[in-house]
């Protein structure tokens, strides 16, 4: 038999294979990320986690994102929730306004509220009262053919249950398991957690606001921010962990408190205070470490007659940023105070508190008879960095998001048009974009799929259950 | 008793000293089981997760990511820092390329002051906290990618590894001819990811002043309406003293995009080696990962042209859930449900009479959703800290906890690092670095694990340190070579 002697293949070769490819390496950047991230092929592509199966035992934001994160990467997800009543997030919205209807088909005329919006999206809906015995066999069944199960129950109560790690480690091997909370083990392992302890607790609020000498109190974020950020981080541990199970088999347990995930992004704040004792304080809307780059308050509004107060007072506030000393130089010549420039000649002389506290009241005395886009005009004109405060308006009408696929309007199956700032906005992904089918289901919407389809019990059955409310 | 050490400061001198952690010992094992574990019964269960994921195991438990390669070029921003961390403490090897003067993030330090930064073993340059504790595991190695040179050693580089993390202006990384579109080529299974502030594309894309400076955060922040929404309404604070739109404390969209950037890659990295193959070019902006998570204050917009405002320490969304001032400081208090919403009623009214009447009694605010509107929130926020003035958070916690209501105070950073249940985790820990000394550092989150934990292993490295093992681990030069590459200023 002849050998075949070639050393290299044309396929091998490095470069483009095609008239398409050739086309697409020589496409100007901009086009090439176009073409490739085109938020309109989102469900031409493939999802990255296809044919995982998760169950989510959770409640409120936190351990429901860490879900979310896997449903939006396509991996199908089940969200128990107790019979009727729901998640008690459904009963969350903003000043009691906003809701989608129904709850739950024997309550027509309750919703869910807002606050539920983008923790459980693409979810399947079922409800499960584990607290009676024949709830059990129910769970342990899906266990068998899941991949993993989030839940954020008080430590303990799964194991009084029967059904926590101990118990199902037997029944799955390959089972990942992971309880999410306020804090693990240790004296405080009862307390109960929410987002705002988190940002309370562990230091985070200590450090945004107002120093206490301008007449400031630690400010909390607008949003669940540790909630939704500790649950993301969970969704990092789970794909590792699936990663690892690739080569092992091996299911593990992950036990997450959330309160300690909001000190793990403190920066410098931890060893600054065990090296020099020096516990950080809040700094403002200004930088402790750059300077110039905070946010200053212009004299006039963009919209002086918005019946909004938040258009007519609060569309007043642009980010600038020149903290290099070419730009600061140009900065302080555009407001016509070379001098500022002479007295702060390096970074290490303006980032000093003294200097900071003067540049900022001069650069505002400038913006004092000017409107907020006044401001990031004249400033971008002259090549500095600088950009508008957005609102929640200004969010939603911005062609930037709207042409990357980030804020989309969704055909909901249940609800109809919802406009989605979620799961798009998490990352483009070239080949395994994520996506958002719906943003939730009524309660116990997809009863009979997973209970009768999945499982095989017969309809009479569930009929029973859901007469004696098991399900 | 446990043994108090003191700690007195009598000039600026002292405080520039380390400080002693614990302060106090952290309760023992037999204490808590004893004290808390026995309240509910659960000491069997405890022993069990205390045994499988108690964070004394982590070093000896195998590392999740174990033979996946980094290699993270990103500067400036935490986005990349904080995305290659995640990755670094779960196992992966990854490598910082810095240019050969250094991440600017080394310079950086509060109020530009050096004796807050930290001076290595090595070559005794001072390198910023910041930049110390996010570079957590990986190596340090120097690059010159503005020379062609530089830029062909870094495709032969990326040959050899799984994952690209870049944060450079848009555009920067194809022009030099090391972007997606050529790396991808000579490296099919190679996933690549960059985190921006806004976007590569698209009208309001990253952009860069004439004078080369980079868009940081909180330029996201600002971005996505979170400054926006976050801080203290006028009616509560004057403008300029926190009444404002307020920024995070942190460059907080950095690390949400950074983390998000975590989940993207190691989704890619799954699915390239179940089903494709073939890596991928992942995209995450700090803008739009914080928006991701902002609750659902634009689909808000778009249900009923709502503009979210600002709410201080209170959530328009839930009662009780918010901070309030009292004796000593702020104290919050949590829980919606009628179980838990009656509860912090019973505490406060055992200490105020009055609280039931006014409360309990007012049939509006008998209903769980009810509760939400804003006239409502004024009447329970106005009567709980009518209760708090007169306590201190530590009082306001233990009677709270005795009904089992999720409470804690507003910490700071010497409470965080001393509060009991913190210290037994342990939530903060120190390393011994070998080359910046011993450092307290923010446990990973995820350590606690029953079979892969995360883990520090080092903080902070000095520029450079690990050119001659990684050079010639990957692409085989020897320092001869590698001296001739310095002398041309390559690395």
């Amino acid at each position: 038999m002849a050998e075949v002697k070639r050393e290299a293949y044309f396929e091998e070769l490095p470069g483009p294979r095609s008239q398409e490819e050739l086309e697409e390496m020589k496409m100007p950047y901009e086009e090439y990320c176009r073409k490739i991230f085109d938020p309109k092929s989102t469900f031409l592509k493939p999802e990255a986690l296809k044919g995982i199966r998760w169950l989510s035992c959770t409640m409120y934001i936190f351990t429901p994102h860490s879900v979310a994160n896997l449903a939006e990467l396509g991996a199908e997800c089940i969200k128990f929730e107790m019979p009727r009543m729901g998640d008690p997030m459904r009963h969350t919205s903003p000043f009691n306004e906003a809701y989608l209807y129904p709850l739950h088909d024997s309550r027509p005329r309750t919703g869910t509220g807002l606050g539920f919006t983008n923790a459980n999206t693409n979810e399947y809906f079922v409800t499960l009262d584990y607290h009676r015995p024949e709830a059990q066999e129910i769970l342990y069944k899906l266990v068998k053919m899941s991949d993993g199960l989030t839940e954020c129950y008080r430590p303990g109560t799964f194991d009084r249950w029967k059904q926590s790690y101990r118990y199902l480690m037997e029944i799955n091997p390959r089972f990942i398991y992971v309880w999410g909370g306020g804090f693990g083990y240790g004296p405080k392992t009862f307390g109960g957690s929410y987002d705002i302890l988190g940002q309370a607790h562990a230091g985070m609020s200590s450090i945004t606001g107002f120093h206490e000498d301008f007449g400031g109190h630690p400010t909390k974020s607008t949003n669940w921010v540790i909630d939704w950020y500790s649950g993301t981080h969970i969704t990092v541990a789970i794909l590792a962990a699936l990663y690892w199970r690739r080569k092992t088999g091996l299911g593990t347990m992950i036990e997450f408190s959330q309160v300690q995930a909001c000190t793990r992004i403190l920066g410098y704040t931890v060893p600054l205070y065990h090296r020099f004792g020096i516990v950080r304080q809040r700094w403002g809307n200004w930088d402790t470490q750059l300077c110039v780059h905070g946010i200053i308050l212009c004299g006039k509004s963009d919209y002086p007659d918005a019946p909004n107060p938040q258009l007519k007072y609060d569309a007043r506030y642009v980010m600038v940023s020149a903290f290099n000393d070419a730009d600061f130089k140009e900065l302080c010549n555009i407001i016509k105070r070379p001098d500022l420039f002479e007295k702060y000649k390096t970074h290490k002389d303006r980032v000093h508190e003294q200097a900071q506290i003067e540049i900022y009241r001069t650069l505002e005395q400038w913006a004092a008879d000017k409107s907020r886009s006044e401001v990031v005009r004249i400033l971008t004109e002259a090549g500095l960095l600088a950009m508008p405060v957005m609102n929640d308006k200004e969010v939603y009408e911005c062609e930037h998001y709207r042409q990357r696929g980030t804020i989309r309007w969704l055909d909901d199956p249940i609800f109809g048009d919802v406009l989605v700032q979620s799961g798009y906005s998490t990352g483009l992904m070239s080949e395994t974009p994520r996506r958002v089918r719906w943003i939730w289901r009524p309660v116990g919407a997809d009863n009979v799929k997973i209970y009768h389809e999945l499982l095989g019990y017969p309809m009479s059955q569930l009929q029973k259950w859901y007469e004696q409310g098991l399900i | 008793m446990r043994e108090v050490k003191e700690i007195e400061i009598k000039s600026r001198a002292d405080t520039l000293k380390m400080r002693p952690w614990p302060v106090t010992p952290p309760p023992s094992r037999e204490e808590v089981t004893a004290k808390v574990y026995a309240r509910r019964k659960a000491e069997e269960f405890c022993k069990f997760i205390e045994d499988i994921v108690g964070f004394e195991h982590v070093h000896g438990k195998p590392e999740a990511l174990q033979g996946i390669k980094v290699l993270d070029a990103s500067i400036w921003r935490l986005g990349g820092a904080f995305c290659s961390s995640l990755l670094a403490e779960l196992g992966a090897e990854v490598v910082k390329v810095e240019p050969p003067g250094g991440d600017p993030l080394r310079k950086l330090t509060p109020f530009g002051r050096e004796e807050y930064m930290l001076k290595d073993a090595d070559t005794g340059e001072p390198c910023g906290l910041d930049f110390i504790s996010e570079m957590r595991n990986k190596y340090s190695i120097t690059l010159n990618l503005e020379t062609p040179e530089g830029r062909e050693i870094f495709k032969r580089l990326a040959t050899q590894v799984d994952v690209v993390i870049e944060n450079y202006p848009p555009g920067q990384f194809d022009e030099w001819g090391i972007g997606y579109r050529q790396l991808s080529k000579i490296n099919p299974r190679l996933v690549y990811c960059w985190i921006g502030v806004l976007g590569q594309w698209g009208p309001m894309k990253d952009r860069v002043s004439k004078f080369g400076q980079w868009m940081l955060d909180p330029f996201s922040q600002a971005a996505c309406s979170y400054i926006h929404n976050t801080g203290y309404p006028q009616d509560f604070l004057p403008r300029g003293s926190g009444g404002d739109p307020t920024r995070n404390g942190v460059w907080l969209a950095d690390y949400v995009a950074g983390e998000q950037g975590a989940v993207d890659i190691l989704a890619a990295l799954y699915y390239r080696d179940e089903v494709s193959g073939r890596g991928q070019f992942i995209e995450v902006t700090g803008a739009e990962a914080l928006m991701d998570i902002l609750d659902f204050d634009i689909t808000w917009y778009a249900f009923n042209k709502s503009i979210k405002a600002r709410t201080g320490g209170w959530d328009p969304n839930l009662n009780q859930y918010e901070w309030n001032p009292c004796k000593d400081g702020y104290m919050m208090i949590g829980g919606q449900t009628d179980r838990l919403w009656y509860r912090i009623g019973m505490c406060i009214e055992r200490d105020f009479p009055q609280f039931g009447r006014l409360i309990h009694e007012d049939p509006f605010l008998k209903e769980m959703a009810a509760r939400n509107a804003l006239h409502a929130l004024i009447k329970t926020y106005t009567l709980t800290t009518r209760w708090l003035r007169e306590i201190t958070r530590y009082e306001a916690e233990q009677k709270l906890l005795e009904y089992d209501v999720a409470a804690g105070p507003v910490m700071y950073m010497d409470e965080v690092a001393e509060f009991p249940h913190f210290k037994y985790r342990p939530w903060v820990h120190l390393v011994e670095d070998e080359h910046y000394g011993t450092l307290m550092y923010a446990v990973p989150p995820d350590a606690y694990q029953h079979r892969t934990p995360a883990r520090v292993k080092w903080l902070g490295r000095p520029l450079g340190h690990d050119n001659s093992e990684i050079y010639m681990r990957y692409l085989g030069m020897g320092n001869e070579q590698l001296r001739e590459l310095k002398e041309k200023g390559v690395i």
